[in-house]
């Protein structure tokens, strides 16, 4: 009895303290030394489910809501507990759900809606798992459902339609898959054939256009064995080596247009249809799942060859030299491929440094030269700042030619537009010749119609946007005394530390860094700032300051990353406080007993903090009192005085009949 | 258990001790049974529940949606969690879409005592109906004057098919079943009719317990009431003491007045005997005596026919010894109890419990001393009857929650799904 009386100081502080906090979560440690607490004593479980009824009869939501989540907990563990707690199921019901009308939940509102919530899941989750168990369970889930028909979330229904709906849907794409599959295994064959012709014709055309290299080939050898005395000079030798690998690429002309053509449309057939399709195949068969496994394998190995093959042959047309199609950009159907294939297409041209490109990249000049000419303010402005950023393609092959890197040096970025599209011709257009019949009932059409250069340069005028170019304001980083360095960005001074100097990582000057003494350091650093204070002229200030007006949207953002931190560290050091308050009552419930001055002291520690948290809990429960309530409880009391006055004298005789009817 | 039961085999208990230590032991603990549910297809408030007199077998049930329903509470319709539940649905019901079914909420249902082929019905409709158990028709109909708040019929009778009926009107009608008609037609009560039972003891005596708070005592075949129980006639303890009886027996055969004797319910010797016999409509003092402050809501008679416990709005619960008409003073713990409507009380087997619906709760009462030895809780809702099966050792009672619990003892049943239901500590 003793050790009971013992065991039962240790589990109702610990109990009592988990459900006096204002979180929506029971402090895990709290729950966790309940539950050893609870595990091992029969007692302390018993006088646990006691002290939780109690406080579940608590006139607070916040209260309850916790207590119900330690009973939760408690629950789906312990049977004794189960079983004890079974017995008063209506009455935590009651407190928890609200159902009755003459006791509905008390005060916060919003924890209120979140206990009762929580109270049908949990009790439809111990419907779930115990309620084969107890009679109780089963009825009061059944009264809550079918007789006050409130919603449950259902849970398990839910999931169990959700893996139903998952397995249907895998369902849906196997057959789709196998069905992938019977036509693969049909097609293979006819598919085979069709991608070995292709690839023998290109190696047919490949074939061709080597044999002429190897000519020309052949006969630059015979031209370098008979300069080689002439040229000794290592640059020169150099120059002429590039120049003659120039020169053994094999370039398209009249003579074998043909062949070339038959090459793209081979190689364009190749890359855009076969490739892909055996691409899919592949992925196909390592998803599909089929019981002849040796068939799929053979099929497999089958198709990756084939892929093999392709790649290699499309390596050898890309090393071949001939011009190759920009394949994506050929009118395929589909946007994202375009997207996909951006990336192939650069590849293809870096690696063949062919006419074509060539062409493209002067026609870039030249379209670049022209928007100088139309609009040579928007060229100047962005030419040295976007210069960089030319595509590294664009940059090595200009490499190759002087004239062309010196022009694409000045050649400005234009932004994509409507305005590139008839950039170069300056001449006019027809108006009514669209490919379309105009003939209507609006009256003869006039197809001789022109719009003058003149008109279209007009509307094709492209407007473009001066951008500021952005500048980091560097922090004052001058050291703190709390440590750290000073965060502040400002242009000149810091209101703190003075004018802004280059400093060191640990926030020494720069500067001054051979002097001994800090102070010394920073004073002659500030004057030295103030002298070069003087000496900026008015004119950078100025500047500076429209600088400065146009940087206050970065400021801002900036300022606000700020107070964010601030925040996070200002939450930080209230959790450090708060795990500190935990850890030493968790060490005061660990000490067996409250025994002594130190139990004594614990027990004033515990009470001066629940006093403390028990303002918030009331706090919440505070209503918020205008000038109307205040009037109306006035006149309240008022017509209750009145009324209990009368209630008090008519109900004496009654009362006394309901008092001693037994007495006589 | 065991050793018990090879004491009776040696002979060394009586049977009769042995039989009332067995029920006393199982009737003593009941808790809600997890093995056997009653599946309840009412959609109102359970008003009366009654288990055939004949075989302990079928449970009558008759709710407010108009609804009565006959169930087989020792064979189960069907099992579920693995045959630990045994579910028992209705065998039939009746309700509003049968085309003879009452209209209004039914308010008793009870069997006919003699066999299940009858059973019947009473109803806020003012109709009390006899229905065929096996074809579900009515066989006899019986319009009375107001809601029928009680019926009942006596489990001994032998001589008469009387159904007493307690109505919202002050008179209580005794139908005839065997005629069709109302055989008698009982005034005293000033007010509505709220309990009516027969004597166990004597097939002619009917307690009718009213709204006016008294609770009168017909002999049927005699005009007028014989007594009205008032509860300022006390007496401590179970009986009059021994010695006065013999005493005032032998005034009696003094007085020659022994006659009187041979009516199955002999009378209290007193001060207004004699009047009372001269005048069977009793003196007005009397007759104006109370039983309960406020309506008589729940009234039954022991299975020995000694004793009568009556419930009232004043949340009170009496216990009168019928043969005098005293109040014994049984102090029964305060319970509340509930007012506007009659509830079904019961008694165990061997009357050392009374099981009385308290609100939500149904408490056991020790009958004797007016201690609670149990509080069963399970009702959502306000419970309106019980009925303890004697045989079984059940009970069963049923509520406004629209459900038939059951209550039995837990110990037969420690089985399968103990394994089941442990402890999970994951940490």
């Amino acid at each position: 009895m003793d050790e009971a009386e013992d065991g039962g100081g240790k589990i109702k502080p610990l109990i009592e303290k988990a459900t006096d906090s204002t979180a929506a979560y029971v402090e895990p440690r709290l729950l966790k030394a309940i539950k050893c607490t609870v595990r091992y004593s029969d007692v302390e479980l018993r006088l646990a489910a006691q002290t939780l009824m109690d406080l579940m009869k608590r006139d607070h939501s916040q209260v309850r809501y916790l207590s119900l989540l330690i009973v939760d907990e408690l629950f789906m563990r312990s049977k004794l507990f189960r079983s004890i707690l079974v017995e008063k199921l209506d009455q935590l019901l009651t407190l928890t759900v609200g159902f009755k009308r003459n006791l509905p939940l008390p005060a916060p509102p919003s924890v209120a809606t979140i206990l009762r919530s929580k109270a049908i899941e949990f009790l439809e989750k111990w419907n779930s798992s115990y309620g084969v168990h107890y009679r109780q369970i089963r009825l009061g889930f059944d009264y809550l459902k079918n007789t006050l028909r409130l919603q449950f979330p259902n849970i398990q229904g839910n999931a169990a339609r959700i893996q139903q709906e998952r397995r249907e849907k895998e369902m849906r794409s196997k057959e789709i898959l196998q069905n992938k599959f019977r036509t693969l295994e049909e097609n293979l064959p006819s598919m085979k054939q069709e991608i070995q012709a292709t690839i023998d014709e290109i190696n047919q055309c490949l074939e061709i256009v080597t044999c002429k290299e190897e000519n020309s080939l052949l006969s630059h050898i015979d031209d370098d064995d008979d300069n080689d005395e002439k040229f000794r000079s290592l640059e020169l030798q150099q120059i002429r080596l590039n120049s003659l690998k120039e020169a053994d690429k094999v370039h398209e002309d009249a003579e074998n247009r043909v062949v070339f053509d038959t090459l793209r449309e081979l190689y364009k057939l190749l890359v855009t249809k076969h490739l892909i399709s055996v691409q899919g195949w592949i992925s196909v068969l390592i998803r599909v799942e089929i019981t002849n496994a040796r068939l799929r394998d053979s099929m497999l190995k089958e198709l990756i060859d084939f892929r093999n093959q392709i790649q290699l042959v499309k390596k050898k047309c890309a090393e071949s030299g001939c011009s190759l199609p920009a394949i994506p950009k050929n009118g395929k159907e589909e946007e994202e491929e375009d997207f996909w294939e951006e990336g192939k297409v650069e590849t293809i041209q870096r690696t063949g440094s062919s006419n074509e490109p060539k062409k493209l990249n002067e026609s870039l000049a030249e379209s670049s030269t022209c928007g100088e000419v139309k609009n040579p303010s928007t060229g100047c402005s962005n030419r040295k700042s976007e210069k960089h950023e030319l595509p590294g393609n664009l940059l090595r092959q200009a490499d190759s030619d002087p004239v062309r890197s010196k022009l694409l040096e000045k050649a400005p970025v234009m932004s994509w537009g409507s305005s590139l599209d008839n950039w170069g011709p300056n001449k006019d257009v027809l108006a009514n010749q669209r490919g379309m019949e105009f003939e209507n009932h609006w009256g003869r059409v006039d197809y001789d119609a022109v719009i003058p250069a003149g008109r279209i340069a007009e509307l094709n005028l492209s407007a473009s946007l001066y951008k500021e170019e952005q500048v980091e304001i560097q922090p004052c980083s001058a050291p703190l005394r709390k440590g750290g360095l000073c965060p502040r960005r400002d242009l000149r001074v810091c209101p703190f530390h003075g004018p802004v100097i280059p400093r060191d990582d640990e926030g020494n000057p720069i500067i001054g860094n051979t002097s001994d003494e800090g102070s010394r350091v920073s004073e002659t650093a500030y004057m030295e700032s103030n002298e070069r204070l003087g000496v900026d002229s008015v004119e950078q200030l100025a500047k500076q300051a429209v600088k400065n007006v146009r940087d206050r949207g970065h400021d801002d953002a900036r300022k606000r990353k700020m107070e964010k931190q601030l925040v996070k560290r200002a939450k930080l050091a209230k959790v450090r406080e708060h795990n500190e308050a935990v850890l030493k009552d968790a060490a005061l419930a660990s000490t067996s007993g409250y025994g002594g001055v130190d139990g004594a002291d614990g027990e004033l520690v515990a009470r001066s903090s629940s006093n403390s948290k028990k303002e918030t809990l009331a706090s919440m429960l505070r209503p918020k009192i205008t000038r109307k309530d205040r009037l109306s409880q006035r006149l309240l009391n008022t017509k209750a005085k009145d009324a209990t006055v009368r209630q008090l004298t008519q109900g004496e005789d009654a009362k006394y009949r309901e008092a001693f009817p037994n007495q006589w | 258990m065991w050793r018990e039961i090879a004491n009776r085999e040696a002979g060394k208990t009586r049977p009769n001790s042995f039989k009332s230590r067995v029920t006393s032991g199982l009737s003593s603990d009941l808790q809600l049974s997890n093995h056997k549910d009653i599946v309840s297809p009412h959609r109102g408030s359970v008003n009366s529940l009654q288990v055939d007199l004949t075989e302990g077998r079928y449970l009558l049930s008759g709710a407010a949606d108009a609804s009565t329903a006959v169930f087989d509470v020792q064979r189960a319709t069907e099992y579920e969690g693995g045959g630990a539940i045994a579910k028992h649905r209705h065998v039939f019901a009746i309700d509003k879409q049968h085309r003879a079914a009452h209209k209004f909420a039914v308010s008793t249902a009870i069997w006919y005592p003699i066999d299940t082929g009858l059973f019947i019905t009473g109803s806020y409709d003012h109709y009390i109906k006899v229905w065929d158990t096996n074809s579900t028709q009515v066989v006899m109909n019986f319009k009375m004057p107001g809601k029928v708040y009680r019926a009942a019929m006596s489990p001994l009778a032998t001589s008469h098919m009387l159904i007493a009926a307690g109505t919202e009107d002050v008179q209580v009608r005794l139908c005839d079943i065997a005629s069709g008609a109302f055989s008698h037609t009982l005034s005293g009560h000033r007010d509505g009719v709220m309990t009516v039972e027969w004597s166990t003891s004597s097939e002619w005596v009917l307690v009718t317990g009213g709204c006016d708070g008294a609770i009168r005592f017909w002999d049927i075949r005699r005009a007028g009431c014989f007594r009205v129980l008032d509860q300022s006639r006390t007496q401590l303890g179970r009986r009059l003491p021994v010695l006065r009886r013999s005493m005032t027996n032998k005034k009696k055969t003094v007085t020659g007045n022994g006659a009187k004797q041979q009516l199955a319910l002999g009378r209290t010797p007193g001060k207004g005997s004699v009047k009372l016999r001269m005048h069977p409509g009793l003196l007005s003092t009397q007759d104006r005596a109370t039983a309960h402050y406020g309506a008589v809501t729940g009234s039954r008679v022991t299975e020995d026919g000694m004793y009568l416990l009556s419930a009232g709005s004043d949340s009170r619960l009496r216990l009168w010894d019928i043969e005098s008409g005293c109040n014994t003073l049984v102090n029964f713990e305060t319970a509340r109890l509930q007012t506007s409507k009659p509830i079904q009380m019961a008694t165990s087997g061997d009357s050392r419990l009374a099981f009385v619906p308290c609100m939500t709760a149904v408490k056991a009462f020790d009958l004797w001393s007016g201690e609670t030895s149990m509080v069963l809780r399970g009702h959502y809702e306000n419970v309106n009857c019980c009925w303890f099966s004697s045989q079984d050792q059940e009970l069963y009672t049923g509520g406004n929650d629209r459900q038939i619990l059951v209550w039995s003892s837990s110990k037969p049943h420690e089985d399968v799904s103990v394994a089941e239901d442990g402890d999970n500590w994951s940490d």
